[in-house]
């Protein structure tokens, strides 16, 4: 038995060295996204962007790029476990998520005590990455986007604006205020704004309401479900008013749920449309890469951003030139100028992505990408 | 020795090993092993509490969710940090009284718990005259108003946008140390005499009446500690995730706890407490599922949706086979342990 313990010993060093060498060879990136439940849309397109990502740089600092991806049920209980999960049980280096700003928050107060970055995709509420050291995100805020939809409307000689809202959603209602400061801050009028409840489908009455204050715009930044239903409502009517939306109604669905009555609709979203008539090289590359991937499936702008939010981390990690988590929130910080598909990205220091407003209109059935706009704040 | 000091002693004895545990616990295992035993105990307050209600005094109620609500809010704007609620209530500033208020926390979730109770006895006058199916349906409205009315007074409940940044104070000592007060003051509450006049009522209302039982107030007396202890769940989980919304507190959470009090059994305080436990790890557990599997060469590529799947199909196991759920009416003793054979609970 004399060797016994040397073979043991020997043994132990072996398991030792390749728990080190496994954990050393990949970079592990963790994706929370909303895979089922209410906004599965918006978090099954963004985990293709991120997919198409991966595929396209798989390898970072010279090691293999592994992603663990977890469904947070659009749920903000299982948000929180899900995070927890990430950065406990599959020691990831960085997360990347979410769809949906209260699953971000939920998600936000665990990265953060923890020190692991997390880069949001589309989680457009200020409060996500309010007073967090390690929340990024590649997305604008909803005051942002808010400000550009009231200017967009403002300088196409609207004065008079109503406001439909889903006084059930965070994302709607802090929207809407946004809409409404800048707004009248330009010198617009704000005739009524009437509320109503996610899930609703009979939107007549505020409708009727809203058609005889005769406003020259309505604002709604519902989700594209309850917003295609208000448009087809409202056109019903007769409506002769501009209908305006925000990002979330940015999806390839919504002409097929709207049919002819959402002709003439306009929204702001993320600077990025297949069908943009002047694409940046990178832009051109996605768009190609998406169609021969995903042939019967549009890309949008959350693809896009599932896209960008993968290439953000990449490049940070390969700025700070390691994927510690200390390392790479530093240089996520000092993100600067990145080339993304949905424009050019710099984090500020609220750690949001600044980026100018994309505006979109629905003419001849299709998405037609208007141009941008940069708000005066 | 006699019985009950033994039991007593047992008792204590038992307690003291489950603080060494959490101790043990808290040191060795990572944040996502405590966060889910966190849920654990969250869950089997809730449970507990719908027990009594449901299980117990055989009211059929759907309101849950409601007294979640009311405890969280209550106990969040009162732990809150002054600096926080003024920055994250954006669209209306937060009213006066509540923007200076400030309590330990201990204190908050009592009184989160205590507004709740406060909630479950108004509710209960009108709506306890109303029994079985109509119950159910009266309670869940009462859910329903409560998550609209945070829905639309904002000044107060920051409406739609919900608190952020609640501190997290929630640790093990807290969690169990409240289910641990739970299923002792729950678990005496069943075996007094009050315990005994609430399974009269829950067997046959009409009889109890007979007996000369004042079914009404007994009624009201059990509604408000399960709402009660509702409340105090609600403002526990609040903390646990420092973040809530009028959407988390829907019937789908009501749903949630109903399902662990029918799977540990109704009228079974062990049956929840195990259940609670069974059904928040077999979740999390579950999360395999979704992943990729290599079995053989062949990759079966992840599916999200099918843990769900395959946990309903468990639930229906158990409902189908086990219809009285894990434990049924039966509870767990000292007594049982040390006879070495099993006896109902209805019996003693």
């Amino acid at each position: 038995m004399k060797y016994g313990r040397l073979i043991l010993g020997v043994l132990l060093v072996c398991i030792m060295a390749g728990a080190a060498f496994a954990s050393e060879d990949v970079i592990r990136i963790g994706v929370y996204l909303p895979l089922t439940g209410q906004m599965a849309f918006g978090g099954q397109l963004e985990l293709d962007g991120v997919k198409m990502a991966h595929e396209a740089v798989p390898e970072v600092l010279g090691k293999k790029v592994e992603l663990i991806v977890i469904d947070n049920k659009s749920d903000k209980v299982e948000a929180a476990n899900a995070m927890q999960r990430l950065i406990e049980k599959e020691k990831v280096h960085a997360v990347i998520g979410t769809y949906g700003s209260s699953l971000a928050m939920a998600g936000g107060e665990i990265s953060e005590k923890a020190g692991i970055p997390v880069m949001g995709t589309s989680c457009t509420n200020p409060l996500v990455t309010q007073g967090k050291k390690y929340y990024f995100r590649a997305c604008f805020i909803d005051p942002f986007q808010g400000a550009a939809a009231a200017q967009y409307v403002f300088d196409n000689g609207s004065k008079k604006a109503a406001m439909l809202l889903d006084v059930a959603s965070d994302y709607c209602v802090g929207l809407g205020k946004f809409f409404e400061d800048q707004f009248k801050k330009l010198g617009g009028e704000l005739v009524t704004t009437l509320n109503y409840q996610s899930g609703d489908q009979d939107f007549t009455a505020q409708l009727t309401e809203i058609i005889s204050k005769n406003p020259d715009v309505l604002f709604i930044p519902s989700y594209f479900a309850e917003g295609a239903i208000i448009i087809k409502q409202a056109k019903e009517l007769g409506a002769k008013f501009m209908i305006m939306g925000g990002d979330a109604m940015d999806n390839p669905e919504m002409v097929k749920i709207g049919g002819e009555a959402i002709e003439g609709f306009a929204f702001t979203t993320f600077p990025y449309d297949p069908s943009m008539p002047e694409m940046s090289e990178l832009q051109a590359q996605f768009t190609e890469a998406w169609k021969a991937k995903y042939p019967d499936k549009d890309s949008n702008a959350n693809s896009a951003l599932g896209y960008d939010s993968y290439m953000l981390v990449i490049d940070a990690m390969k700025r700070a030139g390691s994927a510690d988590p200390e390392a790479v929130t530093k240089a996520l910080a000092e993100t600067k100028d990145f080339p993304g598909v949905t424009g050019s990205t710099t984090m500020n220091a609220t750690h949001d992505a600044e980026k100018p407003v994309g505006i979109k209109k629905i003419e001849g059935g299709k998405q037609v990408f208007v141009g941008t706009v940069m708000p005066n704040l | 020795m006699k019985r009950t000091t033994r039991n007593a002693l047992c008792n204590l004895l038992l307690l003291a090993a489950g603080a060494a545990l959490l101790l043990w616990v808290d040191r060795t295992f990572d944040r996502y092993v405590v966060q889910v035993l966190n849920l654990i105990a969250i869950n089997t307050i809730l449970a507990l509490s719908l027990n009594l209600i449901y299980g117990f005094t055989g009211m059929f109620s759907l309101g849950h969710a409601g007294f979640m609500a009311v405890g969280a809010y209550v106990s969040s704007l009162l732990i809150l940090p002054q600096a926080q609620k003024q920055t994250i209530y954006i669209l209306k500033p937060l009213i006066w009284p509540l923007s200076v208020l400030q309590a330990p926390f201990f204190v908050a979730v009592l009184l989160g718990g205590l507004a709740a109770a406060l909630f479950a006895i108004l509710i209960s006058v009108p709506v306890l005259r109303l029994g079985g199916d109509y119950l159910g349906i009266a309670t869940l409205g009462f859910a329903e108003i409560i998550r609209v009315v945070a829905n639309n007074i904002v000044p107060i409940t920051n409406g739609a946008l919900g608190l952020k940044g609640i501190p997290s104070y929630a640790n093990l000592w807290w969690t169990y140390g409240w289910c641990a007060l739970a299923v002792i003051f729950i678990a005496r509450l069943v075996q007094s005499n009050t315990g005994n006049v609430l399974k009269a009522i829950r067997d046959d209302e009409v009889a109890a009446k007979a007996m000369g039982i004042d079914v009404f107030k007994y009624k009201v007396i059990s509604f408000t500690v399960g709402g009660f202890f509702a409340g105090i769940g609600g403002a526990l989980l609040a903390s646990l995730l420092t973040t809530i919304d009028p959407k988390m507190f829907t019937f789908m959470l009501t749903f949630n706890v109903l399902m662990i009090v029918v799977a540990g059994g109704l009228g079974s305080i062990t049956g929840s407490v195990l259940s609670g436990a069974v059904i928040t790890v077999l979740l999390e557990w579950l999360r395999f599922v979704e992943n990729p599997v290599t079995i053989g060469g062949f990759t079966i590529p992840g599916v999200p949706g099918m843990r769900m799947v395959v946990f309903s199909l468990a639930l229906l196991c158990i409902i189908l086979f086990r219809r009285e759920g894990i434990m049924g009416m039966r509870e767990w003793s000292w007594d049982m342990l040390f006879r070495g054979r099993t006896r109902g609970g209805e019996a003693r």
